[in-house]
């Protein structure tokens, strides 16, 4: 039930977008008292989606790799338990941080830099070491940074959710706009991890270049509403995060498309689908825009964010 | 065997199998523009080229016309149908091994089994012997091959380096390189142990989906046919594009003989197809049928008023017959290798291409391998007569051993020549004889490769380590391209010029043969060709 939960969010949170164009005056008086949890809410789904595309993602990949490091598991537990988590944060709505949640997440973070550190080390041991041919296939520098992010914001969602009233503050930050420059740089990071791979792929079909125009477009008005402060309407930037959180499931159709195009098509799928474009990553920059939502409303909500 | 596909208005789909596409027709008793004998790597290009350029052209191939996704096993045995294995006598003190990685018999000829090496020549080799002292000039500038390099790259959509680490630069290629299997990194890692620059080969094979061909699946039996159509071959680029623009290809059809007319111009070809001779009338031949079949063709077309045969007023049809020294260095590694997997040469290096510090004229690159199983245990079989239990227990390395192997440049020489035996084969025609000798700089060269590249598999740690001493490739230079109707056979624009409406466009043209595989270069001589015409023609001097 709660995974089921974390999956149907990202589609709510996207009709929920109307709800945010009410004049905020006209809401309840303990609408802003609750708003930090809602955000926190939201922030635990937009890491779990992160951490589902991650959970499949590293699982089709690693199985790709045979596990040949037994290491390579990681990144499944680590994802499955985020998922988890994160599901059990989007159904909690008490407004105190769990101390199990704050665990995982950390450890998610913690694994996220760790994988990073070993495909670096993968990459950098192959013949001609810093070479585009072991970017593009030594083990990918950018996909740890996924789990990575994932742990970042469900971390980020405990410290927010645990606020006294009135405050909406991450390790002294105001969470909001914290959490905005986090899912911007997310953002233009994961657009450079699809242009890196979508490079390879040398642009075959003009939709390649839609993950890495419109998603760090999104990225830098996220960066603009973290930089600016008040309680202000935000939609050029929601808009924005709107389209992006579409573009990741619409890749995924797109990647499906892409499998067709490989020798067989979807009847020979048991090889297609690992040897395709991956159909989970696109997802991660729904997660992504699911949190500069949710950063955007905690903005447009919250005098402290 | 198949049978005859480019006929009654439709050539088969080579994209869907049992699929037709249709197909011009045009009639023996009209002229067409340009009949083209050989679809292969110049032919193919030419036909495609003319046709799109709005000329009638009609391209004879005497090969079966394949629908790889059908037609092609995983089978090296089945597979030879791919080579041309007529009867031919090869003789000399050092004779070439005829009748597979060098012959190809269908339509889109051996680019439909090549190893897909899509290469650059040295600039300075189109001046070799001006710049570098050896060999014959081109009378190409090779600035204006480079322009045509970057046609056939695309047209192809060459998946390559990023940076190629020789020579001047080169705009990107068309789609990444591929992956680099375990025998491309023991190529890599034996040349950062010495200290000189390896790359990602340049190849022909999709790193990428490109209409309605997958990328590689990496199923390693490229030189014995793609059955994918990854492989981007004449087959699957040129033809269906020569095809679309008008141009009929007749496969299953033999040339026999160009036949010339009392002015002194070709009229058209006599051919077999369908169990008899014919007669097509054409306005212009072009002869593509690669550095043997072309000199035959010429030499059994001789009249009274040509008796040495046609477009032969220099004597030197069939003579500066030049291929490609293709000795190999094979050893044992201790990892798994298996490197029949993914396409045989992903890696390669050109450093002796470029460093002229050597003692000999020329240069080679050399390549990584990924044999076959049943070539494998033939090159066993015949290298160290293993044969029996012995071969079986060799057989069990199979997937430790690497292999370097060198793409070199032999020295042009007169006395290397093709000409007519007095047998015939099943066509009636005399049969080509094809004499080879190596001359001390070609000994000289492969002395230097062998040693250079056991050096290379010692510094990875192989063990049992030898050499394949007997290996030949790619055959250029039987109708030779110059400046001087005495000293060559064909002009810049592969016109012939005893004969004005006869031309040669392929490998038989090439006046040295550089260190790299030549395909890349005769697609780009067949574009400059058909550039050359369409202006020729503007000018009214065809």
């Amino acid at each position: 039930m709660k995974t089921r939960a974390a999956v149907a969010h990202p589609l709510s949170a996207l009709r929920s977008g109307a709800d945010i164009a009410k004049p905020i005056l006209r809401r309840e008086p303990d609408y802003r008292r609750d708003a930090t949890v809602r955000a926190a809410r939201r922030l635990n789904t937009a890491s779990g989606t992160l951490a589902l595309s991650v959970l499949l993602d590293s699982a089709l990949e690693h199985y790709r790799g045979s596990f040949k490091n037994p290491a390579m598991v990681t990144p499944l537990i680590v994802s499955a338990l985020t998922l988890g988590v994160s599901a059990h944060g989007t159904a909690d709505r008490r407004p105190a941080a769990h101390r199990m949640r704050e665990i995982v997440y950390g450890a998610g973070a913690l694994a996220g830099l760790a994988g990073f550190l070993f495909h670096s080390y993968n990459v950098l041991k192959r013949p001609g070491r810093v070479a585009w041919q072991n970017f593009f296939y030594g083990a990918p520098i950018g996909a740890p940074w996924a789990i990575l992010l994932s742990g970042l914001l469900g971390s980020a969602s405990e410290r927010v959710r645990d606020n006294k009233p009135g405050r909406a503050r991450v390790l002294g930050l105001r969470a909001g706009r914290a959490m905005a420059a986090v899912s911007g740089i997310g953002l233009l990071g994961t657009a450079g991890e699809a242009g890196l791979l979508h490079f390879r792929g040398a642009y075959h079909d003009p939709f390649m270049f839609a993950p890495v125009t419109i998603p760090p477009a999104g990225g830098l008005l996220l960066l603009r509403e973290a930089a600016r402060s008040g309680m202000r309407e935000r939609r050029l930037a929601r808009v924005g995060m709107r389209v992006v959180a579409a573009l990741g499931l619409i890749g995924v159709g797109f990647h499906a498309f892409g499998v067709q195009r490989n020798m067989g098509g979807w009847r020979n799928w048991s090889q297609n689908i690992l040897n395709g474009p991956p159909l989970p990553a696109p997802p991660s920059f729904t997660g992504l825009a699911l949190a500069g939502l949710a950063s955007l409303r905690l903005l447009e909500e919250h005098g402290d964010a | 065997m198949v049978t005859v596909r480019g006929i009654n208005g439709r050539a088969p789909d080579v994209f869907r199998p049992g699929a037709w596409v249709p197909m011009r027709e045009y009639s023996e008793s009209e002229p067409v523009d340009f009949l083209i004998i050989g679809t292969g790597a110049g032919g193919g290009t030419l036909a495609c080229r003319l046709a799109e350029a709005g000329f009638s052209v009609i391209g004879l191939d005497a090969g079966p016309w394949f629908r790889p996704l059908e037609d092609f096993a995983s089978d090296e045995a089945e597979q030879t149908k791919l080579y041309w294995t007529d009867d031919r006598i090869t003789a000399g003190e050092n004779p070439v091994q005829l009748g597979s990685n060098n012959s190809g018999r269908a339509v889109g000829g051996s680019t439909v089994h090549f190893a897909m090496v899509s290469l650059r020549f040295r600039p300075e080799w189109f001046k070799s012997r001006t710049w570098l002292g050896y060999g014959a000039d081109w009378p190409i500038d090779w600035r204006e091959m480079w322009h045509y390099y970057r046609e056939v790259e695309e047209a192809l959509k060459i998946a390559g380096p990023l940076q190629y680490p020789w020579g001047p630069p080169r705009p990107r290629y068309p789609y990444r390189a591929h992956e680099l299997n375990a025998a491309a990194l023991a190529l890599a890692e034996g040349c950062e142990a010495l200290g000189i620059s390896w790359t990602e080969t340049p190849i022909a094979t999709l790193s990428a989906p490109r209409g309605l061909a997958p990328p590689c699946v990496y199923r390693g039996f490229c030189v014995t046919g793609c059955s994918t159509n990854a492989k981007q071959s004449a087959l699957v680029t040129w033809i269906p594009r020569a095809v679309a623009a008008g141009a009929e290809i007749r496969d299953h059809a033999m040339a026999g003989r160009v036949e010339v007319d009392g002015n002194g111009r070709v009229t058209g070809v006599h051919y077999h197809r369908g169990g008899g001779w014919h007669f097509q009338k054409a306005r212009n031949v072009v002869v593509a049928g690669y550095a043997i079949e072309t000199p035959r063709l010429l030499l059994n077309s001789a009249t009274d008023r040509y008796p040495a045969g046609l477009a032969n007023s220099s004597g030197l049809v069939g003579k500066y017959f030049t291929v490609q020294s293709n000795q190999a260095v094979w050893g044992l590694s201790a990892k798994e290798i298996r490197a029949y997997k993914a396409p045989p040469s992903l890696a390669l290096t050109e450093h002796w291409n470029y460093d002229d510090n050597k003692d000999f004229f020329g240069g080679y690159a050399y390549m990584s391998q990924g044999p076959l199983p049943q070539l494998w245990a033939r090159t066993q079989a015949d290298a160290h007569g293993l044969w029996g239990e012995a071969l079986m227990r060799e057989m069990e390395n199979y997937n430790q051993q690497v292999g370097l192997k060198m793409v070199g440049e032999m020295m042009p020489q007169e006395g290397n020549r093709v000409t007519l035996d007095d047998a015939t084969d099943q066509y009636g025609l005399r049969i080509p004889k094809v004499e080879y000798s190596w001359c001390d700089n070609d000994r000289a060269m492969i002395r230097h490769a062998m040693g250079f590249m056991r050096r290379a598999l010692e510094a990875i740690d192989c063990r049992e380590i030898w050499d394949q001493d007997n290996d030949t490739c790619h055959m250029n230079g039987t109708a030779r391209m110059g400046d001087d109707p005495r000293t060559s056979v064909v002009n810049a624009d592969c016109r012939t010029w005893d004969i004005p409406n006869l031309w040669i466009c392929d490998g038989s043209v090439f006046p040295t043969v550089g260190g790299v595989n030549p395909s890349l270069t005769i697609q780009a001589i067949a574009c400059r060709t058909a550039d050359r015409i369409k202006a020729l023609a503007a000018r009214g001097e065809l």
